[in-house]
């Protein structure tokens, strides 16, 4: 089993890397540089925490070791969040790897274990998890385990490296095994499943978003495992049973050289097969779900009956006051369609921007109490990223996810502005949404903001109109129109953007410059001058959304109507 | 010797395959035809233990598809009907990969057999190209090498033929004339009545997931009286096309443009 696990990584990984380049005529050459360049990155990442811990590891290393030595428990909130994330990132993985098993079909029929198969793909996952932290971490326990005087100090750092393949593959098959329970209760459950992997997926996105939350207000970053460790201890345990304190007080023990108690080496034992057995019936459970058809998807079976179906009108006009003309209305129509029927895309699109709001506005709370003067201002910017990502997902990221329609497109000869504008306009219901909410807790929490608040929730829309026109250029000039709507895809399962290279950081970024220092703007000729400036300002903000929308709508619309088959097909 | 017995597949209330037994024996090309949706990849599908069945069973050169199901794989080859392949390796790197998973030595023995495979099916040329940037019918051509570098005892091939050039046609039929006359087992469905009628030995008609009809050529013309080729053949017993809905179609499309 474990050579054909090898092999099947072998496949995967020759898949995503390929540090040399193609030499058949038909694929395309990419430069050294792009070849190269996530290595180069990765290394100068390497090199940069080095030497940073090279030069000051030295002046901090007594506080480092006295603060290990008086708790080897230190670093236990930190590796805790490692199986955290990884558990909340893999909730739906192994559940949408056997969902996706038809596409892996020549893996399927070959002589190796189906279990093989699957556990080759969960120890994948695992891999693309434990980049950052050993990326990361392995620098710094080498610079340490140099400057330390303890004898075993460098084997801190394989030994980190085997904690942390632990920690990650404890929370992604946990995950998995969820994900796969979850499936199973809803197998044939269309409606249901769809409510569910909304809420799970929600859930997943607000718990991550209150764990940064927790980092940057918690006295040591914990309060999330919090109720955990009660629940530990009212049930006996202590607080020292979870696999960040075992991982902790192993690598971090050794690095300062403390000595190993056997109830530690036994903790971390445990933990490490409990891994594995998890690992292993992950792999167990993909199989049964396989063979039951839990996931088979409900549209490829057939009635037992012959049932006539009757079609209705049709007449799809998701928003009439925007639909003008026919192609912009089946636009909208589509858009939502596709996005509403996918819980976990839909989620994912609605609540994920809450990331960004965190990191945003966060940051800024962590300095102090001088800051709450801004709270009136940095709650209503947290909308903008709403509108902006909206107008990116809507419009940007949906654009390359046409993929293969574009052929019908071209050869129906629409005209593609009005299919980008179609799709530009499908993201404003959800920006309006937004502003609703934004607009009672601002109502709520800061009464100042009254005044401004019709002039926040226009702007939000028109930053959506131009965000999704900005998007929808960069991903015509830079979209993978093969990628498909998949938090994992299953080319080499290597997660991939859909707009790639320098177009996808136009298309977060831009509009992120024109969101943020466009209402900022005229919040502040508000607040420095008169509320009635920012009145003044709102229609030459609108009118410069409106103008850039249509001239990226018209660039976007231009440059899909001239993609290449090859790009597509 | 591929034997089905009693295979029955049924997803929620639809049953795809109904209690299907049927046996190719060594030296026999058998060709499992069928209308569009009558089970027959279903049927592949459960012999290439991808699909579980419901009830029944199948062996493989003996092996059962149920409790010895990487064996029976280890003998088999197989082509499916839409070929899904690893796009981001070559196709030289993909075939390569798949005689390391089917244990083959490495070594200049497996490279020749590998580029004589290649020239044979002309993708030589384009072994060292990523196979996302292949057509349709190269990706089965280079679906058909990887089913056969393993020199299996049995092929299961799911519309082989469908959309490759007359030459790769004609080669593929004489590889597969080939290895039946060296005992192969090969189990094919296929559209295309005319290669059926060419190929197999023996020939399956299944419709509604059962088997209405199966025999020699010389078999099947008894059971459809006064028909002379398979297509006939095939037609009187499935049920041919609608003449009157296509009448009232083209009545109502009027003069194309």
């Amino acid at each position: 089993m474990t050579s054909d696990v090898l092999t099947l990584l072998k496949l995967d990984l020759r898949q995503s890397f390929r540090p040399s380049s193609v030499k058949g005529k038909r694929s395309e050459k990419r430069s050294s540089f792009r070849r190269l360049i996530p290595l180069v990155a990765l290394g100068s990442f390497v090199i940069g925490i080095s030497l940073i811990i090279v030069l000051v590891g030295p002046r901090i290393w007594s506080y480092v070791e006295g603060a290990v030595i008086s708790d080897p428990g230190l670093g236990a909130t930190i590796f805790n969040a490692i199986v955290l994330f990884a558990f909340l990132s893999s909730i739906m993985v192994s559940a949408t790897t056997v969902g996706n098993s038809a596409k892996m079909e020549y893996l399927l029929v070959m002589p190796v274990s189906m279990r093989s198969i699957f556990l080759e793909k969960t120890v994948l996952v695992v891999l693309y998890n434990s980049i950052l932290w050993l990326t990361i971490g392995i620098p710094i326990f080498v610079g340490f385990s140099l400057i330390s005087a303890a004898r075993l100090a460098l084997l801190s750092a394989p030994l980190f490296v085997f904690m942390t393949l632990m920690l990650v593959s404890l929370g992604v098959s946990l995950g998995g095994l969820i994900g796969l329970i979850f499936t199973r209760l809803l197998a044939g459950r269309r409606a249901l499943k769809q409510v569910g992997y909304f809420v799970l997926s929600g859930g997943a996105i607000i718990f991550s978003a209150y764990w940064y939350y927790s980092i940057y207000y918690g006295d040591s970053g914990g309060q999330v495992f919090e109720w955990l460790i009660n629940l530990a201890r009212s049930l006996g345990f202590s607080s020292n049973i979870t696999p960040g304190y075992a991982a902790s007080v192993l690598s971090l023990g050794l690095l300062v050289g403390l000595p190993l108690t056997v109830q530690d080496i036994v903790l971390a034992l445990a933990f490490a097969l409990s891994s594995f057995a998890l690992l292993r019936a992950n792999s167990i459970l993909s199989e049964r779900a396989h063979y039951s058809g839990w996931l088979a998807v409900g549209s490829k079976r057939s009635s037992k009956k012959l049932v006539p179906v009757l079609h209705p009108m049709w007449a799809p006009r998701a928003i009439p006051i925007a639909a003008t003309n026919t192609t912009i209305g089946v636009s909208i129509w589509y858009n939502i369609t596709s996005v509403r029927r996918e819980a976990r895309v839909l989620s994912q699109y609605l609540l994920g921007p809450v990331r960004i709001v965190i990191w945003i506005v966060l940051p800024i709370f962590a300095v102090g109490e001088q800051s709450l003067v801004l709270t009136p201002y940095l709650l209503a910017v947290a909308l903008i990223p709403f509108a902006i990502s909206y107008g990116v997902y809507f419009a940007g990221y949906e654009i390359v996810y046409e993929g293969k329609n574009l052929m019908n497109l071209q050869l129906a000869a629409a005209n593609m502005e009005d299919y980008v504008k179609g799709k530009i306009y499908s993201a404003l219901p959800f920006t309006l949404g937004a502003t609703v909410v934004f607009s009672i807790i601002i109502a709520f929490l800061s009464q100042s903001m009254l005044i401004y608040l019709p002039a926040i929730a226009a702007s939000s829309l028109f930053v959506t109109l131009a965000s999704g026109a900005i998007a929808a250029n960069a991903a015509a000039i830079g979209g993978d129109f093969k990628a498909e709507r998949m938090i994992l895809r299953q080319r080499g399962s290597a997660a991939q953007m859909p707009i790639r290279g320098w177009s996808i950081l136009r298309a977060q970024f831009a509009p992120m410059l024109l969101g943020f220092g466009g209402v900022s703007l005229m919040l502040a000729v508000g607040f420095f001058f008169n509320p009635l400036f920012t009145y003044l300002v709102l229609p030459v903000f609108s009118i410069v959304c409106l103008q850039i929308m249509k001239t990226y709508a018209h660039g976007a619309g231009v440059k899909l109507a001239q993609i290449e088959a090859t790009k597509y097909l | 010797m591929i034997e089905s017995l009693g295979l029955t597949k049924t997803f929620s209330e639809f049953t795809a395959v109904k209690d299907l037994s049927f046996k190719v024996e060594p030296g026999e090309i058998y060709g499992l035809l069928g209308p569009n949706g009558s089970g027959k990849s279903t049927t592949m599908k459960m012999l290439l233990g991808l699909l579980r069945p419901t009830s029944g069973t199948a062996r493989i050169a003996g092996h059962d598809i149920i409790n010895d199901v990487v064996a029976a794989k280890r003998v088999m080859g197989y082509v499916p009907e839409e070929p899904v392949l690893p796009e981001r390796l070559t196709g030289w790197e993909f075939i390569n990969y798949v005689a390391d998973i089917w244990r083959m030595p490495r070594g200049s023995q497996r490279q020749q057999d590998i580029e004589e495979l290649l020239t044979l099916l002309d993708i030589s040329d384009a072994s060292n190209d990523l196979i996302e940037t292949y057509s349709k019918g190269m990706s089965r051509k280079i679906s058909l090498v990887a089913a056969l570098v393993h020199r299996p005892k049995i092929l299961i091939l799911d519309e082989v033929q469908a959309g490759i050039d007359p030459r790769g046609a004609a080669t593929i039929k004489e590889i597969l004339n080939g290895l039946r006359s060296k005992g192969a087992t090969i189990l094919m469905s296929t559209h295309i009545l005319e290669i059926a009628e060419e190929l197999c030995v023996r020939i399956g008609i299944i419709k509604d997931g059962s088997m209405i009809a199966e025999g020699t050529m010389d078999e099947l013309r008894m059971m459809a009286e006064g028909q002379r080729n398979l297509e006939e053949i095939f037609l009187a017993l499935t049920g041919g096309p609608d003449m009157q809905r296509i009448a009232q179609y083209l009545r109502g499309s009027g003069e194309s443009s």
